[in-house]
């Protein structure tokens, strides 16, 4: 290593018009941003009409300290000159020689393709054309799953209905129980002062039980399985598309939608209810908690509770369950045999099936209130 | 090559996952200006130790030694300055796929330097043309070939000019042109820049083409087998796992007819 740690930089008038600039030290990395800058300052300084460089006293370089180099001999620090390199030991030339030419250069950033705003509104039709095309066949080869594990039930893969039935509901028990427990709280605290207004605080029964078991359990519960199950299914189906794992299945002569999807889909459906009864029961505990704190005993609690409550409420809830079930498995399994190549595609799938998902389930949920509405449900 | 300072000292160096232990008391040194080769079999502990040595992991015992620092016990900016001195080339090329080629060669000149934009495009350009990827800069690495890939990660690990390069398993799933092409790039980097070379392979024409010196490491006794020059180890060693490899033959030779004909 050279004892010499720095760039020496010097620029003095020749006879005539000239100048001669004298590069010497360590020019490298750690060096060549000041060493430039030094340069450019000396050479701002001085009118030159030619410039010889003396870089005899380089005795350390690398690629960026030739750079300076490069833009000097180039003639792009002082345009309308063609400086003269001199004395540049031979190790150097040959990393001076590694720049490309200035035409090779331009062609590092090409300008961007840009799109006309029609071509933008064409294009996002037809992609949302073919989502909707794919989604079409998607429900379709599920369709033709079940039926062919309805015609052969070992197909289904039991087992490992079984581990998404743990993973997507057991394991998710902790977290529906949290949020639900605290959303029949809240809702219990916000409609005790407007309902005490006209001595109507028993209400609060009648009403956290229709808002958890109408509404609220099947959307939150439906929305923790899209955060949860649906973005890991995309997560998992989409890595085994990545790792070639899907066209093994299809050249194994397995098809992914029956060995992969159905399984995953029809637990879902099924586990939906099931956690969003779950989620109900708790919401409704956690309001009939704030009432005790209230003063109310639990006979009277139930007696309105009881009132309220139909057995047809329990089953609007219970039925948009398994439809919420079955579009969040389902947008998942699909966002994940969607994906594409790359580092992001993954995540991109991730992402997609949980966006996908809560907006069906809410717009799902509104197709179920209207229907309701108009059918008196 | 001329130089046969030590850059890099392996001391007596011990890997171990848990009670597992991958290989037992490694030593040796890397001299400037050289190629060298780690060998070994599937599972032998090359890529190990290769993560030892650029301090990715730690050893169970022993001391990495760069020019004198050991980088099993660097912390803080002492760590960092050592981790300037060499640059790592992954199997997979490990390129940043959000970005373009141009954009991954220019990253450690981005975070490290002070340069100019022009002049970082300047310097990432002639990296690029060093491993003659200068075409491809503004693509995506998704859209180019494992060995453009590869390529690619070895002008990003020389975008700081480091001493060292690191290359783990360089010719892995490449054709024979494309992978001699890799080869040339390797000796004409070591013979025009004078860079240091450790690589990772197992790939014996690679290791013909590119190796000065060697060292192999064997799985089943978890030790340091040979080291020296390729050609000499296979016409001289007397170890018969080390012929065998460099034989390229299939099964174990205790008993076998390759065990004790050469040397």
């Amino acid at each position: 290593m050279s004892p010499d740690e720095s760039a020496r930089v010097d620029l003095r008038q020749a006879p005539g018009d000239g100048a001669v600039l004298t590069l010497g030290g360590a020019l490298d990395v750690s060096t060549a941003a000041e060493a430039r800058r030094e340069v450019v300052a000396r050479l701002a300084q001085t009118r030159v009409a030619s410039l010889q460089i003396d870089a005899s006293g380089i005795d350390r370089g690398d690629v960026s300290g030739m750079a300076i180099l490069y833009e000097l001999t180039q003639g792009l620090l002082t345009p309308g000159v063609s400086p003269k390199l001199t004395g540049l030991k031979p190790e150097f030339e040959h990393l001076l020689k590694a720049f490309p030419a200035e035409d090779a250069l331009r062609a590092l950033h090409p300008p961007p393709a840009r799109r006309g705003i029609f071509e933008e509104l064409g294009a996002a039709t037809v992609s949302m054309l073919q989502d909707l095309r794919a989604q079409l066949t998607f429900v379709g080869a599920i369709v033709q799953g079940f039926a062919a594990a309805l015609r052969r039930p070992r197909l289904m893969r039991w087992h490992e209905v079984a581990v998404v039935f743990e993973k997507a509901g057991v394991n998710a028990l902790p977290i529906v129980s949290l949020i639900s427990l605290l959303m029949g709280l809240v809702i219990a605290f916000e409609a005790a002062q407007p309902l005490e207004m006209f001595g109507a605080r028993i209400f609060i029964a009648d009403m956290i039980g229709l808002v958890m078991v109408r509404e609220f359990s099947p959307i939150f519960t439906a929305i923790i399985l899209a955060g949860r199950s649906g973005a890991a299914f995309a997560a998992e189906i989409g890595t085994m598309k990545v790792n070639e794992e899907l066209n093994a299945l299809e050249t194994m002569g397995l098809d992914p939608i029956r060995f992969l999807v159905i399984q995953r889909v029809f637990a879902g459906t099924m586990l939906m209810p099931v956690l969003s009864a779950y989620s109900m029961l708790i919401g409704v505990f956690g309001g009939v908690v704030v009432m005790v704190t209230m003063g109310f005993t639990f006979a009277q609690i139930w007696a309105q509770l009881i009132g309220a409550l139909h057995v047809r409420d329990v089953l609007v809830g219970t039925s948009k369950s398994f439809v919420f079930g079955a579009i969040v498995a389902g947008l998942g399994c699909l966002r994940g045999m969607q994906t594409k190549e790359g580092p992001n595609a993954v995540g991109d799938s991730t992402t997609r099936a949980v966006v996908a998902g809560i907006l069906m389930i809410i717009v799902v949920d509104s197709v179920f209130a209207v229907l309701t509405y108009v059918l008196h449900v | 090559m001329s130089a046969t300072a030590t850059v890099i000292s392996v001391e007596d160096v011990t890997i171990a996952y848990g009670d597992n232990v991958i290989q037992k008391n490694v030593t040796f040194d890397v001299h400037a200006g050289e190629v060298f080769i780690i060998l070994g079999g599937s599972g032998s502990g090359k890529s190990s130790l290769l993560k030892a040595m650029i301090g990715l992991d730690r050893p169970a015992s022993g001391r990495i030694l760069f020019d004198g620092d050991d980088i099993v016990t660097a912390e803080g900016e002492d760590r960092l300055r050592l981790l300037r001195k060499f640059g790592v080339m992954y199997q997979s090329g490990a390129l940043f796929g959000s970005m373009t080629v141009l954009e991954n060669v220019r990253l450690p000149l981005d975070e490290f330097t002070d340069l100019g934009p022009e002049e970082k495009d300047l310097v990432a350009a002639a990296k690029l043309n060093q491993v003659g990827l200068l075409p491809a800069a503004a693509r995506k690495p998704s859209a180019l070939s494992g060995g453009m890939q590869k390529r690619a990660g070895i002008a990003r690990a020389m975008a700081l000019d480091p001493g060292i390069l690191f290359l783990d398993e360089p010719s892995a799933g490449l054709d024979p042109i494309t992978s001699a092409g890799l080869d040339e790039t390797i000796r004409s980097l070591s013979r025009d820049l004078g860079i240091t070379f450790v690589v990772v392979t197992h790939e014996l024409q690679s290791i013909y083409a590119i190796g000065d010196r060697c060292i192999m490491l064997d799985g089943r006794t978890k030790t340091m087998i040979a080291e020296g020059k390729p050609m000499d180890l296979r016409d001289h060693s007397t170890d018969p796992y080390v012929r065998q490899f460099f034989l390229r033959q299939a099964e174990p030779a205790a008993t076998g007819n390759g065990g004790t004909r050469a040397s």
